[in-house]
């Protein structure tokens, strides 16, 4: 195959893959448009509110049978049931079942959709917040109510400044069972004398860490229910006494449920059924009284149920809100009769109607929902979707224009609205998980070709070299059908360990050159980087099934810290060995070298006693730390630290050794970027890179082939990447060094540190494939380009084809979602833009 | 009886790897294969072994998830006794194949069958790329004299023995500690390890023992993986291959206990032995070595230069 066609095909294949992840992504999150600002009231005034206080209970993973079966310890609660004064429902969470986006579904209404989850936990600690978004408590603030919060601090990150008073507990020590709540529980006589709040909120999360720590039939499970009673025991009979509670609505309800494991984030009907009970001793009055306790259920479908988005529409009409702008969710009817009169009632629900209207139009503003245009074309009786929602709308305008004000017309207009909601909210709610087939078919196709225009190189090369040009093929199959299988996503990790294993043990058993064999280092570098790989691999315990077990980083080295800190300073030596080889020899170029290596490994302990000082508790750095000075802010000490790498690297790539005796400049190159990914790593992980140094000079007598080296870096990049503590699971985005040297928030900066911090381990290889390769010939570099596109291609369409295929799975959005992202990741900017555009400029400065 | 599994000439690069690996290797000629004896015992029996180990293995296999430690040092006995049984009944012991290192063979290319020799080969007859030669002139003595059976059974039992000690003393703690280079943990379950390797090592390494013994040149071999495709090197082959694909089920989240450590492991190790005696011995894998593409090396070797 000629150098020429094999280079374009290449390149056009690498154009081809991120439009093919663009198109498939499009398909796959659909945009949801999102109405900025507050609502507010059009013209009149609503009807006269029932409420004025909201005590807003929530029990992190409070699933409907805790409250409602005959074997829950919620008894008081459950007499409440029987005497009316609390209405029982089912709220129907859906996926994904954690927390925050829960929490966002029962304040605005909406129904996040995944790239929200996504963003959210993406974004800073900071910036994930619904400040800006319109939700319950928005409106509550903008009335100048004031607001207080107990509990999980979710909530202070997602309303920072809603707030008077608060104080948040972590869900961090999932181990603390009682801790936890006591912190929430011991406010609340305090507040309940209090009478300058208008809303009370409280989450509780010791009922979710027993149910991770031992599900839901664990011992602790009733004593907490008792526990959780007797607080709502506590605060109706405050409601029942004092005045200033006299009107004051409280709402006991679980953000999600759980499954027979303990755990949530999926959809089965465990995970998806939490409680939901509207309690205050006025609603005694209407009379609704249920039968309490009932038989468990398998479906755990108690009463009735709704969605747990109906909570914000409900709230926000009891409480005499404006609906928050983006709600989806559907007036309760039950809590209708919290007003007397039938126009009142079709006040609340003609509003609510309105504000669902004026969402769905935004989302489809090709519709029109004029009563005298789609009129005509409702007599065939559509009933559902965008036209059924349209019929509706026109039939509840009719009835309305009628004006007669009967009972009778009120049911019937009532009964209208409602039907015009459910279908609205069943409208929007879809197209938050609607997938676009053919986008996502596009999609495929698109990387399809791309693999297809590289499959002849690769084909060639493969032929060329039959046992490595195997392996390959094998490693690639093996991924391939590894995506189809959650498990495997979830621990992903294992294949690369496995692979890696195999590969170093077939490097072991190939022949060897001449000298090699009869060398005693060649002999005992496969056994050596076996052992290498064998530390790599305990580094980090990653994915999920066993995350939990001890490791090195985070059990070991903790316990030892001297032992750490040893290891971190032997890095740094040895990085400083290293550049001092490398750099021109000049007194000036070296004392340069050491006072920066110096400097980041003083940046690497400044950060370490300011972050997480409990690595130098009882270490003999200690002492030095205390002696630092304090004056030195770490944003100003890394901004140093980058300068001086930035100098070094100017300083490889425009000085000229007038002696010659420099290094060629990638390997120069390559002593910055190690101090560079060491600064964005964690400190435990430092001693990783020394691993990678001696793995290099083991892997360097063998005197691997092109494509060998292409196929250890490539195995390599992945396998460093689980051991530095990466993982397919969204929460495992290390997020501890993508603040270095920046001051304020910015997108860019901060998205290129956390990629670097989250992918040292894999640039490092990319560098380190250059120190590796025999020879540096264009057309040996356009073949390990043809490869690497190929692998990236078939790993981006099998987990494409996942996705597609497994679109109804159940953990969807829980493991095979984030695997996607994860994939876009490292296609486009591990693959496209570290190891291509990366790899040819060192390539470049090589044959400089 | 000639062997059914005789290997065809043209299928035997014993020589051939010698003379295109472009490094003359005059001085270390390649270990030869091993078959089974061609009598008739010795071939039904070859096949009854695999057989039974597995059938055992599949009729302890409740008792194995139940408590591993427990089942396998049970097991260990008797798995040992069916090894050593078939290497005794099977194959021949060491000295009788002409190892490298004693017979002192230069041109390997050349195979010098004797008439009297036949009987003692042990190997197949018509394997041409064998060097027909006897090891030691002092077994052929007592076995031609066909008198001194007792010296017979001790030319088998010694060989017996020596796998024993070296099984213990080597093959496992070697075995265990490539388990634990290969993924195995070492803080924990040290006995499941240490019993894991146990059994692989009498598995693959009790053949190899009785056949090659304390041959410097044939375990040269074996830790550069060039032996020639056996039975004895296929077996132990296989329990390697086995086991690191027997890891493949382990991180599932089904939940069941045999997903627990050694038992996946030692699935596949014994499939994978059951496999690899079996196949090695077909006409169209004996006597190959794995070969890996030289013109790779030398590419790589003559840009260096």
């Amino acid at each position: 195959m000629a150098a020429f066609p094999s280079r374009w095909t290449t390149l056009v294949a690498n154009l081809l893959v991120p439009l093919g992840l663009l198109a498939f992504s499009s398909g796959f999150f659909p945009y949801k448009p999102l109405l900025p600002g507050l609502a507010k009231w059009e013209d009149d005034a609503p009807p006269a509110a029932p409420f004025d206080k909201v005590i807003f209970m929530v029990v992190d993973a409070l699933r409907s049978d805790f409250v409602y079966a005959n074997d829950s310890g919620f008894l008081f609660t459950q007499s409440l049931i029987r005497s009316g004064a609390a209405l029982p429902f089912t709220a129907h969470a859906s996926s994904p079942t954690v927390t925050m986006p829960r929490l966002k579904a029962m304040t605005t209404g909406s129904v996040p959709s995944f790239l929200d989850v996504i963003l959210n936990i993406a974004e800073s600690d900071t910036s994930s917040t619904l400040a800006f978004q319109d939700t319950w408590l928005a409106q509550l603030k903008a009335r100048g109510d004031r607001l207080v919060m107990y509990g999980d601090d979710t909530w202070l990150k997602l309303f920072p400044g809603m707030f008077d008073r608060a104080d948040g507990t972590t869900s961090f020590f999932v181990s603390d069972f009682t801790e936890v709540d006591h912190n929430v529980t011991r406010h609340v006589p305090r507040e309940l004398a209090e009478s300058d709040w208008s809303a009370l909120i409280m989450h509780y999360l010791g009922l979710d860490h027993i149910g991770h720590k031992s599900g839901p039939r664990s011992p602790f499970m009733l004593g907490k229910q008792h526990e959780m009673d007797i607080i709502v025991a506590e605060i109706y009979e405050a409601m029942q006494q004092k005045p200033h509670l006299q009107s004051t609505l409280f709402v006991l309800c679980g953000d999600h449920g759980m499954n027979d494991a303990g755990n949530h984030g999926g959809s089965s009907a465990g995970e998806t059924s939490p409680a939901l009970l509207f309690i205050s001793p006025k609603l005694e009055t209407l009379g609704s009284r249920a039968e309490s306790p009932v038989e468990a259920f398998a479906d755990l479908q108690y009463y009735r149920t709704v969605e747990q988005a109906d909570i914000t529409p409900t709230l926000s009409g009891l409480l005499g809100l404006p609906i928050p702008l983006n709600n989806l969710g559907v007036f309760i009817p039950e809590l209708l009769e919290m007003w007397d009169h039938g126009s009142q009632k079709l006040d609340v629900l003609s509003r609510n109607a309105k504000q669902l209207l004026n969402t769905v139009k935004a989302t489809f503003p090709g519709y029109t929902f004029d009563a005298k245009d789609t009129a005509s074309s409702c007599s065939s009786g559509a009933d559902s979707g965008i036209q059924g929602a349209q019929c509706a709308w026109s039939r509840a305008q009719l009835l309305l224009q009628s004006n007669a004000d009967t009972s009778d017309s009120h049911t019937m207009i009532e009964s209208a609205l409602m039907q015009f909601s459910k279908i609205a909210q069943e409208v929007m709610s879809s197209t938050a998980s609607n997938y676009d087939v053919s986008r996502l078919s596009l999609g495929l196709l698109t990387v399809a070709v791309a693999a297809l225009l590289v499959l002849p190189a690769t084909y060639v090369v493969c032929a060329r070299s039959k046992h490595p040009g195997g392996f390959l093929v094998f490693l690639i199959v093996g991924y391939g059908l590894m995506m189809f299988a959650s498990s495997y996503v979830e621990e992903e990790q294992q294949f690369w360990y496995w692979m890696c294993s195999g590969w170093f043990f077939y490097l072991h058993i190939r022949p060897k050159s001449s000298r090699a064999r009869s060398s005693w280092m060649a002999q005992c570098a496969g056994p050596g980087l076996l052992l290498c790989q064998r530390f790599l691999r305990r580094w980090n315990q990653t994915g999920q099934k066993f995350a939990a077990e001890p490791d090195i980083a985070r059990t070991f080295l903790p316990q030892h810290p001297n032992v750490l800190w040893s290891l971190v300073i032997l890095t740094y030596a040895d990085s400083c060995v290293h550049l001092l080889w490398r750099v021109p020899r000049s007194i000036l170029a070296r004392l340069g070298a050491i006072i920066l290596v110096v400097l980041a490994f003083g940046f690497k302990l400044n950060f370490v006693a300011s972050d997480s000082p409990e690595l130098l508790e009882g270490s003999f750095l200690s002492s030095v730390v205390a002696a630092y000075p304090t004056g030195l802010s770490l944003v100003l000490h890394a901004r140093l630290v980058f300068f001086g790498l930035a100098c070094l690297v100017l300083s490889a790539l425009f000085s000229r050794d007038p002696t010659g005796s420099a290094q060629a400049p990638n390997k120069l190159l390559h002593e910055p970027l190690s101090l560079l990914l060491m600064t964005q790593s964690r400190a435990a992980n430092i001693p990783l890179f020394l691993v990678f140094r001696i793995q290099v000079v083991l892997l360097s007598s063998f005197t691997l082939t092109e494509l060998e080296v292409t196929i250890t870096t490539l195995i390599a990049q992945y396998m460093t990447f689980f051991a530095f503590g990466g993982s397919n699971a969204i929460s495992s985005v290390d997020l501890s060094n993508a603040y270095n040297g920046i001051g304020s928030y910015s997108v860019l900066l901060v998205g290129v540190l956390t990629f670097v911090g989250n992918w040292a381990g894999p640039i490092w290889w990319v560098s380190a494939s250059h120190l590796l390769r025999p020879d540096e010939a264009p057309v040996a570099r356009q073949d390990h380009a043809a490869l690497l596109t190929f692998h990236v291609a078939m790993s981006v369409i099998s987990v494409m084809a996942a996705c597609t295929a497994l679109r109804t799975h159940l953990f969807i959005w829980t493991v095979f979602s984030p695997k996607f992202l994860y994939t876009m990741a490292w296609a486009t900017v591990n693959h496209i833009a570290v190891n291509l555009v990366g790899g040819a400029g060192l390539a470049h400065l090589r044959s400089k | 009886m000639a062997s059914p599994f005789s290997p065809a000439s043209s299928l035997s690069p014993a020589a051939s790897s010698s003379s295109t690996s472009g490094q003359p290797l005059v001085e270390k000629p390649p270990v030869p294969p091993v078959n089974i004896l061609p009598s008739p015992t010795s071939q039904i029996y070859s096949f009854v072994q695999p057989t039974l180990l597995l059938t055992l293995f599949a009729f302890r296999f409740d008792a194995l998830t139940a408590n591993p430690a427990r089942e396998l040092l049970n097991s260990l006995p008797w798995v040992l006794l069916l090894q050593l049984s078939y290497v005794m009944v099977c194959l021949p012991p060491v000295g009788t194949v002409p190892s490298p290192s004693s017979s002192k063979v230069t041109d390997t290319g050349s195979p010098v069958p004797g008439d009297g020799e036949r009987k003692s080969a042990p190997r197949s007859p018509s394997s041409p790329s064998v060097a027909l030669r006897p090891g030691k002139p002092g077994y052929r003595r007592k076995q031609q004299t066909g008198k001194n059976v007792w010296a017979g059974i001790w030319a088998k039992l010694m060989p017996a023995f020596l796998s024993l000690a070296l099984l213990s003393l080597l093959a496992t703690p070697v075995l265990a500690i490539l388990l634990v280079l290969f993924g195995a943990p070492l803080t924990t379950q040290n006995a499941e390890t240490m019993l894991c390797a146990a059994h692989m090592a009498v598995l693959s390494a009790t053949a190899l023992i009785y056949v090659h013994g304390v041959d410097g040149a044939a375990w040269k071999e074996v830790w550069g993986f060039a032996l020639p495709a056996d039975t004895v090197w296929g077996g132990a082959l296989g329990t390697g291959l086995g086991a690191w694909f027997g890891a493949i089920p382990i991180p599932l989240d089904w939940d069941r206990p045999w997903q627990a450590f050694p038992i996946t492991i030692l699935v596949g190790a014994y499939i994978g032995y059951a496999v690899g005696t079996l196949v090695s011995r077909s006409p169209f894998l004996y006597g190959k070595r794995i070969r890996f593409a030289p013109e790779d090396n030398e590419i790589a070797e003559k840009k260096k230069n």
